[in-house]
């Protein structure tokens, strides 16, 4: 009896199990393929030296990749390039968001039309969009530097896409496509902050920007945690940007690390050919994505204090 | 007293004239670009370069001809509306189904699979995971086949499984029991029960998924090296960049962008609160 009920139990366990698989397995498939199995690949192919089919097999280097990518004084350029981009957008960025979300926060309706125009940008494709800002930024032809020049601001076009301001203009881009997301996270965390606070605050006669500074800014911690955490993981992984608008150039000069990595798999545009070298382009991206990794521990270290709401 | 309170007065006055003016700025910021592509598909390229006026002086509509008849966008438009709502609709299938279960019941596994799906969000290799999934579709003999570029399009959705997943976990249980209890089953109680309460968030997911199928660029530019008859408008757009006479050809890059943004413009219009909400609902949880 007693041995009837436990495969009759066990019977009914492996069928609960088979019908979570059933719900599991479209997705899970997807997940292994897309992401699973390339982790994986990456990981084993550092320890290799291989050009690709057709080139022979694969050929055990053990250390050697991981070795080059530390001698490698372009990478670390680029790793300098992508902390020069992640700051510089961060630290425009975020005030920026926040004034547009403090003065847009209130629901009316100008205030909504305003909102959707300044989101407006994020919905855009950044391939499609730096198409757009290399015309606009174009030196000579560029609608940018006729504006400046007839308006008397700049005597000589500036090179936007030379090697002096470059990155400035890939920040200032990048700051065009996400003002508008990091805007929509700051209302979210303003609306978040509690009414009997800020009405105590009033009551004590505190003006506008004592409220906004002792009370509104104090309280949005959390929050303003999980939005520069956003703002330094995304700054990172931005690749399109950059290969659209300057390739990476002049002469590396907005090389940034995601986009180091790819150079080895495949051309960075259509006018270029490349010699893959997919090991090294393997161990190029594990360092950054350790790198990566470590900025955001550091990062999470740093901002405990930010939970800290009164 | 009076003066405290007139100069009160006179700093709220500066401090609204102030934003006011920032953000009048800031909307100029990003709504040109914008603009400078719409008008600017209806120049003629003398004018584009040698720069005349924001409007165009005569509407160049050719403009659109030419990219859609000899620059082959009637293809690309139409590869973009298949990829973009095949995605959109494999995505919200999978994400569905794992998120409830994921949500509902234990089952062997779950704990590493979570464990696995979570890390997704702290493990970011970049675009040179593009090449194993193409080596591997290659092998399937997908690396051709749109079904292949819809899988690699679609990827592995972990933060969406998990949205979709937290939300579900927001629906009362006493729900599922009630209605298996009634004779539902496992399948029963997530079509009848919870795939109706999941709709919104599931109507994010396929907003989002839209959109970022219809936006991208690397993985699409990748998945269609060895049949460029897959290519979307946002890849053959950028590809203008690259042609023989690109210099000349400005009113087609910015035709073609038009032809680009456009879509997704209409999109955004139709439902811009939906992504704007959709946003804080995927970040701002905790």
């Amino acid at each position: 009896m007693k041995q009837q009920v436990s495969t009759e139990h066990k019977r009914v366990v492996l069928k609960r199990n088979l019908e979570s698989y059933v719900f599991m397995l479209p997705n899970l498939v997807l997940f292994v393929v897309c992401s699973i199995y390339p982790i994986i690949w990456t990981l084993k192919y550092v320890f290799f030296q291989y050009g690709g089919i057709g080139t022979g097999n694969p050929k055990w280097v053990g250390l050697e990749n991981l070795a080059r990518v530390f001698r490698d004084e372009v990478y670390w350029k680029s790793v300098i390039n992508t902390f020069i981009y992640g700051f510089g957008k961060v630290i425009l960025i975020i005030p920026l968001a926040f004034f547009l979300a403090l003065i847009l926060v209130k629901q009316t309706k100008f205030n909504s039309f305003a909102q959707s125009m300044v989101f407006l940008p994020t919905i855009m494709s950044s391939a499609v969009m730096g198409l757009v800002f290399y015309l606009l930024f174009n030196a000579y032809n560029g609608e940018i530097n006729q504006y400046l020049l007839n308006a008397g601001i700049i005597s000589r076009p500036i090179n936007w896409l030379g090697k002096e301001h470059a990155m400035k203009t890939l920040v200032i881009t990048a700051i065009w496509g996400g003002v508008g997301n990091y805007m929509v996270y700051f209302i979210a965390g303003i609306q978040q902050v509690s009414k009997d606070a800020l009405e105590s605050a009033k009551i004590d006669g505190a003006g506008r920007l004592q409220t906004l500074w002792y009370i509104t800014i104090p309280m949005m911690g959390p929050i303003l945690k999980i939005i520069l955490m956003l703002s330094i993981t995304s700054a990172f992984n931005d690749i399109t940007n950059v290969m659209v608008l300057t390739e990476g150039g002049p002469n590396n000069a907005t090389m940034v690390m995601a986009l180091y990595g790819y150079k080895y798999f495949f051309p960075v545009s259509a006018s270029e050919s490349v010699i893959p070298q997919y090991g090294y382009g393997a161990a190029v991206s594990v360092v950054s994505a350790v790198i990566a990794g470590a900025v955001t521990v550091i990062y999470l270290r740093l901002s405990r204090k930010l939970d800290d709401v009164y | 007293m009076e003066a405290e309170a007139r100069s009160k007065k006179g700093s709220a006055r500066a401090v609204g004239v102030c934003s006011v003016a920032f953000l009048v700025v800031m909307m100029v910021f990003t709504i040109y670009p914008i603009l400078y592509t719409v008008f600017g598909s209806l120049k003629t390229n003398a004018e584009l370069t040698s720069g005349g006026s924001f409007f165009p002086k005569e509407w160049q509509f050719q403009n659109y001809y030419q990219a859609f008849i000899q620059a082959d966008f009637i293809k690309y438009t139409w590869n973009s509306v298949i990829l973009a709502v095949s995605t959109m609709v494999l995505a919200v299938v999978t994400c569905a189904l794992a998120g409830f279960i994921l949500a509902r019941r234990d089952f062997v596994g779950k704990k590493i699979l979570l464990a696995l799906y979570t890390s997704m969000m702290f493990i970011s290799l970049g675009s040179v995971t593009l090449y194993p999934i193409y080596q591997l579709l290659q092998k399937l003999g997908l690396h051709k086949n749109i079904a292949g570029l819809i899988i690699a399009l679609t990827g592995g959705q972990a933060v969406n499984v998990l949205l979709v997943m937290g939300f579900v976990k927001g629906v009362p249980k006493e729900l599922d029991e009630a209605a298996i209890i009634d004779g539902c089953s496992i399948y029963g109680v997530f079509g009848r029960i919870i795939l109706p309460i999941i709709k919104p968030i599931l109507a994010v997911v396929a907003l989002f998924v839209f959109r970022n199928t219809w936006n991208d660029y690397v993985t699409t530019l990748i998945m269609t090296i060895s049949n460029k008859g897959m290519q979307t408008l946002t890849v053959a757009v950028v590809q203008l960049k690259y042609s023989v006479n690109a210099a000349a050809e400005w009113h087609i890059m910015l035709a073609g962008a038009s032809i680009a943004i456009i879509p997704i413009l209409i999109v955004y219009l139709l439902c811009n609160k939906q992504f704007i909400a959709g946003l804080t609902a995927g970040a701002v949880k905790g």
